[in-house]
Parts: structure tokens; sequence; C-alpha cells
């Protein structure tokens, strides 16, 4: 199939973006193509108009300020990778662009895309979720700041309305060091979509002790779901073999998983109790053993 | 662990040395393909070329109420469109492609548009031609197509039953076989032990790089030209048939093939173009999407397959009694000859005396199978070897050493009384390959570690009852350079470039010296399909057999010119030389200036042979032996020309939480009789392997109740290039095989032991087995929960 026909429209300005968004019946920002171009081929969105974000600079590139990272929504996935700040204060942010598609994909999909996409499986999501981040929103009506727990509603769906452009993704930065692992299953090791991911992190004492943990899943509920059953079995209490055992079985009770052609609800539940499980472990390495 | 296998010395055995034969030569066709130069068929365009697009059933089974495209042929820029009632008379026959010219199986031609009923999801039903891609498809939805289901037959063992409907012909059963030798039930009486195991395999995408494409004009003196990608260019006689024109009125010109593995064999865009530039008198283009691909071409058959073995407590097979259902799909193609390949390799390379085998292909309303890499033998094989690990399983037996008792030697007959003619290395193959593994990486916590291997044996060459032959033509110019013209359809596994290396070791040029011009059926001598791993055996031959007579004015001329007797002299290095053949008195030649190695250019000699009259070209047609078909009572018969023997072996890492198979280590070892060009020949195993542990692992084309579940490469995987680790390949030289210079074939072989090597080392990684594939995670974590108790055997591999 060839695509439908649509404009394509490429602002300079993110005013101007903004505007044409809030101005034009069917509009939808483009950035790196590789959602939405699959989806329109297969008729699946059918935009009049598309947005070209390519040539917004303002919304490229990875900004360290002194209590936040502040990423550009049109950073792509290979720009992350090899972002030192990046790398140094949200690691697990690398880990999950590590394990993204395949190099090709990388050079072109974006962070801004990936999370404006809404898919339950999207690989950004449960990092995301575990550092914090949030979802920075500009519309011609103005600007604000949803959290990321509060971002994702259904599949493919988000509380972004369609004049609203993701601008950044903000991730505060903390003083204490915190420790953190991420974990992807896919059907083979490259180009592919996870049939369950987890993030977690966990602040430790010196002594074993969590005092804080994260713990988010992926591609096992209709949205990418922060776990707070399986924080509360982990936080306040010594770091234990025992604990992630729990907070891992926590996972599975909370997953809502589909039956799709590429894993059934059982096994998408089973493996989300062994990524959670595996994730703490290797988080939790060092002071258990 | 402690004691691995030692490789098996080989039996001795003598090559012959040579100069451009063995070498791992640059490919002929790898610059262009590097520098982006090779046009293959959709990057050719026309001017004035009008564009097609296919309508295809959306539902499985049923009747066509209404067909009505006059909307579609009014909208502005659609140039034409067909529907069956254009073509009244227009079959698609779908059996025996190519050149042999048999009598097709009656009731085996596919309408090539459905008229009244359809039969599977993606079955063409009307054709248009358009100025611009664009409009193609908005005429397609103008088309007003209504259908009415009806019940179908969505499993081969519900078309066999009394009362199923009927999907094609008169029954649903396509084809069957019966093979009986010795006397089975004696044999069971015999066995120590009878161990019965059922294997399924799933249908298979080809899933290769480029879609289905092509370009098809009139030219000017009429004739129906199409430029294509195909492996098979004799398919012109095929749309002459179906176009009911005369079979010198169309022309099949072949690109450069972006692979085919058995999926462009058979008939794919070409009628449809053909019958588009007829209507229109205009170039006519039509390039398939992907998701078109996987709906309209042919898949890998699904077979169930039950083995029963009997066997002594030494771990002699003393009967087998074999059963195989296979889904044929909706139409025949070449069902009837994958399941005969199957049936005939249905054992495996042993040595049994007493064997029935009873096999079906019965029509569903599902995707047509046809052929695919391997041609039945990779299902065959997956059932054979991992029947072969539980046998030895049930008799605590080392599975090498349960082979070894029993495997196939020269002289051995197989099930169908045929004798094994060539090497039969078997033993030294899988000595090779586990040996290659090296020491066993020890398991972790969750982490189970496992080794299988699998033998096999696989024809090379057509079946000899379709009385094969090839041609090939083989000049020299007065510069000294060469030009092959053969009509093999080069398919991406160097079939071109053999046919050069052969030229050059007979005529003596470097292979730089030599072009070659193929796949066009009008210009190039017809050489059959690039299909059944017969093109190095059959047009290797046919380029030998040329160039040798090249060769031999050649010779006569330097002979005469040099002062010596033919004998003495020699051709290598673009000069002939004078050498001391035993016995003869002559001495080398005094250096002559123009030459490199102080012989005669050869361009001189040539320039002399054109001057004299003697030939300096030659056509040459190389028959395979003709045989008869197999007797239809007891499957008795010699039906293939030569097999090739190998087999893998693998190191797995089975992650007993997740399902997860690693493959750690992979190594094939194969008999190749003689590597025309090593590097490609390892090329060759890289790929089949490669494609071979995907069978294993991940591929699996997904139908329910006939309609497609993994229309896209979303949901259809294919292993990447990460997936596995490369396979090592160690190449064997027996130098006694039935093509050129000793050579057997590699095509298909090289992916035929991947899927069973992989199933065997999860089973002994888990000590529990699982029958079917692939083993997706999902399987293999089942199998990892019924194996927690479960105590291995020892092994000491
Ligand atoms: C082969 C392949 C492999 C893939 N593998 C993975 C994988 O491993 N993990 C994974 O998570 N995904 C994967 N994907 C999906 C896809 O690549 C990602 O979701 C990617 O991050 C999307 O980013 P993009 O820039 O290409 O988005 P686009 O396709 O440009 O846009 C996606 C959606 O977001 C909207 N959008 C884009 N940018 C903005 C913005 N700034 N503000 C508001 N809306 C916006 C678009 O309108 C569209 O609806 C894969 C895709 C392919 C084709």
């Amino acid at each position: 199939m060839t695509l439908p026909k649509f404009d394509l429209l490429q602002p300079s300005t993110l005013g101007e973006a903004l505007e044409i968004l809030s101005t034009t019946q069917n509009a939808q920002p483009i950035a790196g193509g590789t959602a939405l171009l699959v989806e329109m081929r297969g008729r699946k969105a059918e935009p009049g108009v598309l947005v070209d974000l390519g040539r917004l600079g303002d919304l490229h590139g990875v900004a360290p300020a002194a209590n936040e990272l502040v990423i550009g929504a049109t950073t792509t996935i290979a720009e992350l990778l090899k972002n030192p700040h990046v790398t140094e204060r949200a690691s697990i942010l690398r880990d999950a662009c590590s394990t993204f598609a395949s190099p090709l994909v990388r050079n072109r999909a974006t962070i801004g895309g990936n999370v404006a996409q809404g898919s339950p499986a999207g690989d950004m999501a449960p990092a995301l979720l575990v550092l914090d981040a949030s979802i920075e929103l500009r519309s011609v009506r103005g600007k604000r700041l949803v959290r990321a727990v509060d971002f994702w509603k259904g599949p493919r769906k988000t509380t972004r309305k369609s004049d609203e452009m993701v601008v950044s993704i903000r991730i505060p930065l903390s003083q204490t060091p915190w420790l953190s692992s991420w974990k992807k299953l896919g059907l083979r090791k490259a180009d592919a979509i996870s049939v369950a991911s987890a993030a977690v992190r966990l602040s430790l004492t010196a002594d074993g002790k969590c005092e804080g943990a994260r713990v988010a899943v992926g591609a096992v509920a209709p949205t990418p779901l922060r776990l707070a059953k399986s924080e509360n079995a982990l936080v306040g209490k010594p770091i234990s073999r025992e604990a992630i055992a729990q907070a891992a079985a926590a996972a599975a009770a909370s997953s809502v998983p589909i039956n799709d052609v590429r894993a059934s609800v059982d096994y998408r539940r089973r493996v989300v109790e062994v990524l959670v499980r595996r994730a703490l472990m290797e988080a939790a390495w060092e002071v258990l053993t | 662990m402690t004691d691995p296998v030692t490789p098996k010395t080989l039996p001795p055995h003598h090559l012959p040395p040579l100069k451009q034969i063995g070498k791992p030569l640059r490919r002929v066709d790898a610059l262009g393909k590097a520098v982006g130069a090779t046009q293959y068929a959709a990057d050719f365009t026309m001017p004035g070329m009008l564009h097609a697009k296919v309508l295809r059933s959306p539902i499985a089974s049923g009747k066509i109420v209404r067909l009505d495209v006059a909307r579609a042929r009014a909208l502005s820029g659609v140039a034409c469109v067909l529907t069956g009632a254009d073509l009244p008379d227009a079959k698609l026959g779908t059996d025996m492609p190519g050149q042999s010219g048999r009598a097709a199986r009656t009731g085996s031609d596919a309408p090539v548009l459905a008229t009244d009923v359809v039969r599977f999801h993606g079955e063409p039903i009307a054709l248009v031609a358009a100025e611009t891609l664009e409009i193609a498809e908005a005429a397609l939805q103008l088309i007003d197509l209504q259908l009415e289901p009806t019940p179908g037959v969505f499993c081969p063992e519900q078309g066999l039953m009394p009362g199923a409907p009927n999907v094609f012909g008169t029954d649903n059963a396509v084809a069957s076989y019966k093979i009986r030798k010795g006397d089975v039930e004696k044999g069971m009486a015999q066995a120590d032990l009878v161990i019965e195991n059922t294997f399924f395999v799933p249908f298979v995408e080809h899933a290769y790089l480029e879609p289905e494409a092509g370009v098809a004009w009139v030219d000017e003196q009429g004739t129906i030209t199409i430029r294509v990608c195909t492996q098979v260019i004799e398919h012109f006689r095929t749309v002459a048939k179906a176009l009911g024109v005369p079979q010198n009125k169309v022309r099949v010109m072949g690109t450069m093939v972006g692979g085919g593995f058995g999926g462009k064999e058979d008939v794919t865009v070409e009628i449809f173009l053909a019958l588009l530039a007829r209507a229109t008198r205009r170039p006519v283009k039509l390039v398939y999407t992907r998701e078109e691909s996987f709906l309209a071409t042919s898949k890998r058959h699904p077979f169930k397959i039950t083995h029963k073995t009997g066997v002594k407590r030494t771990g002699r097979i003393t009967a087998a009694e074999i059963t195989m259902l296979a889904d044929s799909g909706a139409y025949p193609y070449l069902t009837p000859y994958v399941l005969l390949y199957a049936t005939g390799m249905a054992a495996g390379p042993y040595k049994i005396d007493n064997v029935k085998i009873d096999s079906v292909a019965a029509a569903t309303n599902q995707p047509f199978t046809s052929a695919f890499r391997g041609f039945g033998g990779p299902q065959a094989a997956f059932a054979y070897e991992s029947q072969m690990d539980e046998v030895a399983k049930a008799l605590l037996m080392d599975p090498l050493e349960l082979r070894r008792v029993n495997y196939l030697k020269t002289g051995d007959t197989t099930v169908t009384g045929q004798a094994i003619r060539s090497a039969a290395w078997s033993e030294e193959c899988a000595t090779r390959a586990l040996a290659a593994l090296g020491e066993k990486t020890p398991d972790t916590p969750d982490r189970k570690v496992g080794r299988g291997f699998a033998s096999y044996f696989q024809s090379y060459g057509r079946i000899m009852w379709f009385h094969d032959t090839s041609r090939a033509w083989v000049g020299m110019e007065l510069d000294g350079t060469v030009i092959v013209r053969c009509g093999v359809p080069d398919i991406g596994a160097g079939q071109s470039n053999s046919l050069c290396q052969i030229a050059a070791e007979v005529l003596g040029v470097p292979l730089e010296r030599v072009s070659i011009y193929s796949t066009d059926s009008a210009l190039t001598p017809l050489a059959g399909t690039s299909t059944a791993t017969r093109q190095l055996y059959m047009s290797g031959n046919a380029v030998l057999q040329a160039a040798g007579v090249v060769r031999a004015s050649l010779v006569k001329k330097a002979a005469e010119m040099l002062g010596v007797s033919p004998e003495d002299v020699d051709l290598a290095d673009g000069e002939a030389s004078v050498v001391r053949s035993p016995g003869s008195g002559a001495a080398r030649a005094s250096s002559s200036p123009s030459g490199l190695g102080g012989g005669m250019p050869l361009a001189d000699v040539a320039a002399r042979c054109a001057s004299s009259g003697l030939p300096l070209a030659h056509l040459a047609q190389f028959n395979a032996p003709f045989t008869e078909g197999l007797d239809p009572e007891t499957g008795r018969g010699d039906i293939w020309p030569d097999f090739t023997f190998g087999a893998q072996a693998v190191e797995v890492a089975v992650d007993t939480e997740t399902g997860e198979v690693e493959i750690l280590k992979s190594a094939a070892c194969h008999d190749v009789g003689r590597a025309i060009n090593p590097a490609a020949a390892r090329g060759q195993i890289a790929g089949g392997s490669h494609q071979g542990l995907g069978y294993a692992l991940m591929e699996e084309y997904v139908v329910k109740d006939g309609m497609t579940q993994t229309p896209s490469l979303s949901e259809y995987l294919i292993p990447t290039a990460v997936d596995f680790p490369s396979t090592e390949a160690i190449l064997l030289e027996s130098g006694t095989g039935v093509g050129p210079f000793g050579a057997k074939g590699i095509g298909e072989p090289s992916l035929t032991p991947a899927a069973p090597a992989v199933a065997n080392a999860i089973a002994d990684a888990l000590g529990v087995r699982i029958f079917s594939l692939p083993l997706t995670r999902e399987k293999v974590l089942a199998a990892a929960d019924a194996g927690k108790n479960v105590v291995k055997p020892d092994r000491h591999w």
C-alpha cells in the first residue's frame, strides 16, 4: 500500500508548530515516523496534515540542569544511548535504549514519539516511570507538566490533547545514589516488541535497608504500569530475596495482559514476575551477596 | 564432557589439484551488489509504464456472488481492469515447472483469477493497471465484490474425513505414496523395543528480502516480454499456455533474484503482467508489497509425522513404520513432489531393512504450499532426528552411538531400494560437528545447557524421471577472454559464479576474464530451474562439457604452434604452455616474451583458431540419467541422482524461567563433494543454518480458520543477524558427487539439520522433548516445568 494522501508542513519555530496544531483539522506531529508511517501505510492513521518536528531545534538534545535532566522530545534513541549525561544520571534510560529496536530504527525513533505513541509495550515508559519523570506538554493555550504515572491512559491513549505537543521529558535528579536495572523480553534479540519488560530503581542504605523503590512494567496491561504493591513489598525493610520474591509476585498479580499472536496471558504474567525479580536481584546484587 | 568426541578420520580419497576451482575467489556478482549497481526486478522502469494491483479474496472459502468492476474501469487514469470473465480459459499449471514437459496431474491447474469460488485468503480475483500506483489502489476500492462464505477445510485431517467440503477437484487427497521394503511386521517382532512418536511442523514463509516484482511489455515483434525475479525462466511456457499464445511469443528475462528459497519457483506475477501488457499494449509493472507477498505466494508444508521404530538392544533398527500427513493448501502446486521427497527421505540416512511408509497430502482452504529450501527434507529430518534421540534415550544409549550402528554407507540401499553410489560420510560429519563445539559451557541456576546434533541426507538434482536437462554455451573471444551463456537464474547463491569458475578452470584463465550472460529465455540456452539444488550439478556439467570442447580447439592449435603433441599442452593463467606429460620427452617451452609465466598467451592461440576455422564456442547439453518413477505399490525405484550427507551440532542455553533459548555454539559439517568456491559454499551453510535455526526457534506462519494471523514482518518473525552466532562451517570434499569435479549440492541441504539439532539440544538440556516446531518460549517453558525432576542421562559430549 502507498501512504494515504497528506500535506507536509515543516515549521521552523515551536510557536508556528503549535499554531498549526491548534488551527488545522486532522493535523498530527511527525518525529522519526517509525511508528506513524507504519500506521499510515496500514490505514490505522490517516492524518491530513503532517507537522514535521525535525526543524525545531528547541525540541532536540539533552540539557543537564542542577536538579533535573531535560530531554528534548525529538532526541533520538541513538543519541540518548551515547549521551554521557543520560549514562551518568539516568542510566536505566540508557539501558532501555540499548535494547530498543535496532540501530537503523534507533537512528530515527525519538523519545517524544515513543511517549506520545502510548503503546503499552513502549520501551521508554517503564524507565521514565521509575525515574519519576514528567512530560512537558505545550500548546497555544499554554504549558503543563504531567507526571509519567498520569500520562498513559490506555492502548495508544494519553492525556495529550490533539493540539498539544510533547516538548520535553524532565527527569529529576536525586542527591542519593539509586541502583537500577532494566529487563526486556522480546521474541528475538533485535527489532522485537516487548512481550514484557521491567524497570526497577532502589535506594538502599549502607546496611541494606530499602529506603525507596520504584517498580514499573511494560506490555502486561493496557498501559505501562508503575506498581505500588511491588514497591510496598520492599520499602522500609531490609532488602532480601524474600522481599524481592514478594514484590515480583505482586507484579504478576497486578498485571492484566492480553493474548495475542506474540504471547499468551499466562506467559506474559509469568515472565513479568521473573523479569521484576531478576531486575531487583540485579539492582540489589552487591548488597545481597 | 571430559572425553569430547574425536573426529573420525576420513576414508582415503584423492582430489586432483586445480587452479580456479576450490579457491574462495571474489564472486562475479559481488561488486555490483556491494555498490548497489545490480538492478533487481523492482528497480526497472520504462517510459509510459502502467502500475498494476491485484484484488484478492478477503476470506478463505466462499462463493463470488457479485463482481462488478464498472466503477473501477471508469476511474480516470485506469487503463485496464481484468477479471476471470475476461479470460475464461486462463489456467495456471501448478505442476512440474520448467522444462520437463510431462503431462500435468489431472486437475492440478489453478484458475489465474477466481471466477465463482474463492479457496484461500488472498486468492487473486481481479487485476488493475493504471497510470499511477495510487490510482490502481483507488480502483481496487471501487470494485464491487460480494462474497458468500462457505464452509471450509482448515486442517488436513478434516479434509480427509468423509463428508468434508471439497476444496478442489474430486477429493481432498492431493497426493499419496506408499513405500514397502522388507517386512515391517517381522522387523517389529524382532525388535527388543518399539518407540512411537508424533511430530508437527508449521507453515513457514520464505520471507526473502525481495518481494515478487516484474515489468512486462509487448515488443515490436509481438513477443510478450516479462522482466521478473524468478527461479524458473521456463515459465514462459506456463505463461504462453495461460494466455493461449505460442511459446515462442513469450520471453522471460530473469533478473538477479533477491532470494528465492523455492518461493519464486512457481509463477508469481508473470501471468498477471502478461495479461495486462497484452490488453493495454503498454509496459506494466507489478511489485508485491510485503503483506501481499505473504498472502499471495506459497508456504512450506505443515506436516504431521508419526514414527514407529523397532530397535534391538544393540541399537540396530529392525523396522520403521512412518506416516506423514501434509497440508497442501488450496491448490496442489508442487505438493505431490514435495511429498514424494519427504517420503523418500522419511527414514533418514539409516540402513533399515523393513520399512513401511504411507504419506498423504490433503487440500485445505489455507495458503497453498509448495517448494521451500529442502523440499520436504527439513520436515522429514525434524521428525527422524528427533525420533533417533528418543530411541537412544529409551535404550540408554549415546545418540551418536545409536546412529553409528545404523548410518547408511556407500552401497547400502535407501527405503526405495536405491543404492548409495557416492561417499556417505555421516559419521565423519557428525563427529567433526560435535568436536567443533569444544568444551561444554557449564549450567547456571536458571540456565541449563544442552547439546544436540542431527544428521541428514538429502538429494540434490531433480527426480530422475523428470528427465532433467541443462544447456550452456561457452566461447572464447579473440583477446582470450571468455563468455558463458546459460539460462541459469542466479538467486543469490552464486549460481553464475560457479559456472564462471568452472569455465575458468577448464580454459586456463583467471576468473576475472570470464563474463556470464544468464537467465534470459530468448537469448541464453535454457538451463532449467534454479531449484532442487540442481544448477551446479546440471549446468555445471553443461559448462564443463562446452568448455571442454573449446579447450580441445585451443590445445590442438597451441600444440601445433608450440610444435609438441596436444597431451603436452596445458592451459593455465591465460597461457598455453608445454608440460612434461608422464612418459613424454617434451621439455618446458622456452620463455616467450609476451607470456606471463613463460607460455603462449591464449589470445594468440584463439586468434589462430579463428583464422583456421577451429570452433571457439560450443553449446552443450547435459542430461541427467533418465529413470522411471517409483513403483506405486512398493515405492521401489532409483529416482534421485545422488545425496548430500552432513550433520550439524549445537549447544544451547535454556532459560528455565522464561523459556528463552540461546544458541551458544553451532557447527555444521557437510560433505560437499567438491567446493567449487569454498567462500560461496560457506555462505550457503551460514545462510542455510541461520534460516534453519529460525525454523527451529521462531518462524511460524499462523493461520486460523484459513485467515492469516501473521500478516507482516511485525508478527512473522525471522531471525536477525544478532540472534544466533555464526555457524562454523566444516567442508569435507569426498570428490564423489555427480556434479562437476565431484561436487555434490549444498544449497538446500545446509538448512536441513539445524532444527532437529536444536530440538535435540533442548531435550538434552531439559530432559523433556518438544514434538513440534517452532520451539517457542512458551513450549520450552512448559518443557522446563515438566523437566524439573527429570534425571538426565550422562553423555561424554
Ligand atoms: C522495526 C521497528 C522496531 C521497533 N522497536 C521498538 C522497540 O524496541 N521499542 C519500542 O518502544 N518501540 C519500538 N518501535 C516503535 C517506534 O519505533 C517507537 O515507538 C518510536 O519511539 C516512535 O518514535 P518516532 O519518533 O518514530 O515517532 P513517530 O512515528 O514520528 O510518532 C509516533 C506518534 O507520536 C506522535 N508524536 C511524535 N512526536 C511527538 C511530539 N513531540 N509531540 C506529540 N506527539 C508526537 C505522532 O503524531 C505519532 O502519533 C519499533 C518500530 C519499528 C518500525
